[in-house]
Parts: C-alpha cells; structure tokens; sequence
C-alpha cells in the first residue's frame, strides 16, 4: 500500500508528464476523473511554459515591436498544442522543444536584426539549462565528497572534477552581453551589438539557479575535459593550465554550478 | 471587528504608479525587490508590506536555507506575518515540478505532516504565521476528508492564521456545482487574519473559470462582503493580481471597488 505522500507524487507526475498520464499503469488506478485531469494539465502546461518564455526570452519579447513576434504567442499555437502529448513538464527535452519553437516563430519576424540569431540561440540555451531535476531543499546532513559547495582541499587523487550534465558552452558572432540591458532600457532605435567573437558559458546550481559569464580557452578546455576521471594535475595539463590557476577557475566554475567533484575512487 | 487594511501585490511594473499612489494600505509581496528596482526604496517606506513568497511547501519540512530566506524576508519587509499557501506541487524526489499551486491530498498523513512541518517553521519565525487555501480542478479519490474540515483540524492543531482566498473558495463551490455561500459556511473563518479577492476568467483548456489578473466581479464583491461579515479576526483584504500584463488601472480600480463593497 504506497503511502499518501507515493500517491500526491503520483498525481503530481500525471500531471507533468503527458506519456505517463496517457499510460495504463496511470489510468487503471483510477484516482481521478481523466478529462479533468487532461484539462488541468494541459492549463499548467501552458502556464508552466509561459513564464519560461516571458523570463528567458525576455530580450526577444523587449524586440517584439519591431520584429512584431512576441515569443509567448507560440502557446495559443496548433505547434505547441501538438506538443501537448509529448510533453513532461521542466524535462530537458521538452525545454528544448519549445524553446525550438518560440526561435522559429521569432526568427521570422518582419525586422532583420543582425544579432537575432545569436540572441534566440542564447535564450533558448538559458532556457534548456534551466529544465532538469532540482534540489528542492538541502539536506540534512553534510553533502560529503559531491558537495557543489567548493574546491575540495582534501588529497587531489580522491576528488576528480565533473562538469555539470546539461552545462553549455555558446560561441556567438556578436558580443551580446553588452545590448542586452540596452534590449530592456527605454529605445526608439533598436540598440546595436558588436560584432565580436564571444564565448559564454550558461550553467544551473543544483537549485536552478541558472548563471552565465564570459568564457575563454582554458575554461572552455576545462567544461570539455572535466569527466569525473580526471584529475587536478591531468586535467591541468589537458587544459595548458598551472595546477594553481586550475584551482582558482575550478573555484569560479563550482559558484557557476558548471563544475561538481565527484570522488574518483 | 477591526478596521481592515484593503490592499493590493506589488507588480514592480506598477511601481511608479504604487509610489505615488493614495488609497492603498498595504502591499503584499509575492517576490523579493529586484536590486534594479527605483521605486522599491518609496514602496518600503510608503506601505505596509506583507511577505506572500514562495517559501516552501510543508509537506516536508523546510531546510535552514528556506527558513533563513523567510527570516530574511520578513525582516525586510517589516511584515506583521508570513503566508504561505496548502500545497504540494513537486515530488518527493524533485523529479517533477508542476510550478502552480496544487493542494496536497487531505488525508490523516499530510494533515500531519502539514501540521508537524508549519509547526516548526512557525517556532523560527518572529511573525505569525497564515496559511492560504488552495483549489483543486478535480477530486483525488486518496482524500479522506472535506478540504474545510482538513483545514479547521489544521488551524486548530497548529494556531496559525487562516489566509481566506475568495476566489478559490468560488472556484471549488463553481466546480462543485454547489452555492459558494454554502461551502464557504464550511470553512473555520473564525482563524482568518487576512483575505484575497480576485477576479476570475474563462479558460479555454479548463472549459471554464479560473483565476486571472483581472478586476473582481459585482458577484464576486458581494461574495466579499459577505465573507467579511464572517470574519470577525480578519485585518486585511488583498487584490490577488500578480502579472506583468495587470495595468494600473485595474489595480486602483479593483482596490477602490474592494473597500466600496466592505
């Protein structure tokens, strides 16, 4: 017999994950009527999404008057209800594919905007690094050798560095950090962005904080070397960087919730 | 009964209208002030604030992180008590997040849970604390209990105050097929401190009634009255409208109408 606690998780999957709510393991328990559960999940559905699209799509939604596509409308859309049985609410691939569809819908705008592309792919990666299972609360006691919480001092053969699943690494052509707070000031021309080679890392804290800051070689090098095998000196050497200097943007890296340490036993 | 405070949230959209704004008592604040917020400084120093956050649901007990941030918060605010709301709307596992308030099932093991958990946060908060209910579109088989009867055996277990949402309460009689009247006469209103009133939309996924940043109806002001009239502890009522796409004009105009029917 699940306890109270197993069957409020069980509503609460039907609900957010569309295949499950479709399957027979679901519906032959019968908790609750099947069309108001379908309404009510396809409501949350939308509302899920919509304060997804109105917060990291924010810039583009700033552009809507001139491109005259504001992202949100894809959600009153036939592509979005296709989506509906699909659909398992803050999933990876999910985010993926309405972030998909909000840059399809916005990139056809009536306005070309140089930096569009770079911006909807910048948006769209904010959002996919959002979705994922996330802490909730902390637990009660210490988190031990997986603790995000910083660099380890302990012996540099037990902890190897591991970049967090689903942290990315965007290389743009325009050098968006400096338009977008222009993109939410007062404009009547649509502010400009240098064209500059700008590398960005966007990552998530195990509570779904999502960060982004500028990126060179050496982290880049990091982000793609850090597999939870490697160690300190090994991934030092990979990434042409003094054990020292790894420590010190390890460290940056841990506050990003880019870099966990596993222990490498 | 005291006077109330009629009030509004505060829609930092809304800012430079709320700061400069008369006829307004208190704000209740639904997010923390963004640092790039101008008008947070004359809102802090104009209105009574009411922390309304999302702290954490009290299914399980909140961490020290969680506790602090409402610590924090509420101090912040200055706020004569701190609401959060009946629910239950991620697992366990943090897996899936329905992100939308969702009642918890009302049975013996979440009334204690609810009870063990609001029992604890309350003994680390300087602020009483009050709960707000929540609606649910459909029944859930599992539940042992009327969502009123779960809540008075809540409130009398706990002696936390009872934040009466309005709307949620029409919605669930709407749903129901029962008078609102009738189901509210249900509810323990002898605990509430504060109340929302809000105006309710169709939509088009429910095929019917839901919540929705708009102003309250003729139908749902009387409701108002009428459950004022009940609540002999209650010192505030609030707009509920939270949404960048509220305009000022439907805010001061819903406040105004909210302490004309009262």
């Amino acid at each position: 017999m699940p306890s109270d606690r197993a069957l409020q998780d069980d509503v609460i999957r039907a609900l957010a994950d569309a295949p499950y709510r479709g399957s027979a393991d679901w519906r032959r328990r019968e908790l609750a009527d099947p069309d108001r559960v379908e309404r009510y999940a396809r409501f949350l559905a939308r509302h899920f999404y919509y304060e997804r699209i109105v917060h990291f799509f924010k810039y583009s939604r700033a552009l809507a008057r001139v491109t005259g596509r504001a992202p949100e409308a894809i959600l009153k859309g036939p592509a979005f209800d296709a989506l509906l049985p699909t659909l398992v609410l803050g999933s990876r691939e999910t985010a993926a594919a309405v972030g998909r569809l909000v840059t399809a819908y916005v990139a056809a705008g009536r306005m070309p905007i140089p930096y569009l592309a770079d911006l909807l792919r910048y948006e769209e990666a904010m959002m996919v690094v959002e979705a994922g299972a996330r802490v909730w609360r902390d637990a009660d006691e210490a988190e031990g050798a997986g603790s995000p919480k910083g660099v380890p001092a302990g012996p540099r053969e037990r902890y190897r560095p591991e970049t967090v699943a689903g942290t990315v690494l965007l290389e743009l052509a325009y050098d968006l950090p400096a338009v977008l707070p222009k993109l939410l000031q007062p404009w009547t021309e649509v502010p400009q962005a240098l064209e500059r080679p700008t590398r960005l890392l966007v990552a998530r804290s195990p509570h779904g904080r999502v960060a982004v800051a500028r990126s060179d070689a050496s982290v880049a090098a990091v982000i793609e070397r850090a597999d939870g095998r490697r160690t300190l000196e090994e991934l030092a050497a990979g990434a042409g960087l003094q054990v020292a200097e790894l420590r010190q943007t390890l460290q940056g890296l841990v506050d990003l919730g880019a870099v966990r340490f596993s222990t490498g036993s | 009964m005291t006077q109330l405070m009629v009030g509004a949230f505060y829609n930092p959209h809304l800012g430079a209208d709320l700061a400069r704004s008369d006829g307004i008592d208190h704000l209740a604040m639904a997010d923390p002030p963004a640092a790039s917020d101008p008008w947070w400084p004359a809102i802090r120093g104009r209105y009574t604030l009411l922390l309304h956050d999302y702290l954490g649901q009290l299914s399980e007990p909140l961490d020290e992180r969680s506790i602090q941030r409402a610590r924090a918060l509420a101090e912040l605010y200055r706020s004569p008590w701190v609401a959060e709301h009946f629910q239950c709307l991620h697992t366990e596992d943090g897996s899936y997040n329905l992100n939308y308030v969702f009642p918890p099932l009302y049975t013996e093991e979440f009334l204690d849970r609810f009870v063990r958990n609001a029992c604890a946060l309350k003994a680390r908060l300087d602020q009483p604390l009050v709960m707000e209910n929540i609606p649910g579109f459909f029944d859930v088989k599992a539940s042992q209990m009327p969502e009123p009867i779960w809540l008075r055996r809540f409130f009398e277990a706990t002696g936390a105050g009872f934040l009466l949402d309005l709307p949620h309460v029409w919605l669930q009689a709407h749903y129901h097929h029962m008078p609102a009247e009738r189901w509210l006469d249900e509810f323990p209103l002898e605990h509430v401190m504060e109340l929302h009133v809000a105006g309710v939309a169709d939509d088009a996924d429910l095929a019917g009634p839901w919540i929705a940043p708009a102003e309250p109806s003729d139908e749902m002001l009387a409701f108002a009255a009428h459950a004022v009239s009940r609540c002999p502890r209650a010192r505030a009522i609030t707009f509920d409208a939270f949404s960048p796409t509220l305009t000022a004009d439907v805010l001061f105009r819903s406040v105004e109408r909210i302490r004309g029917a009262i």
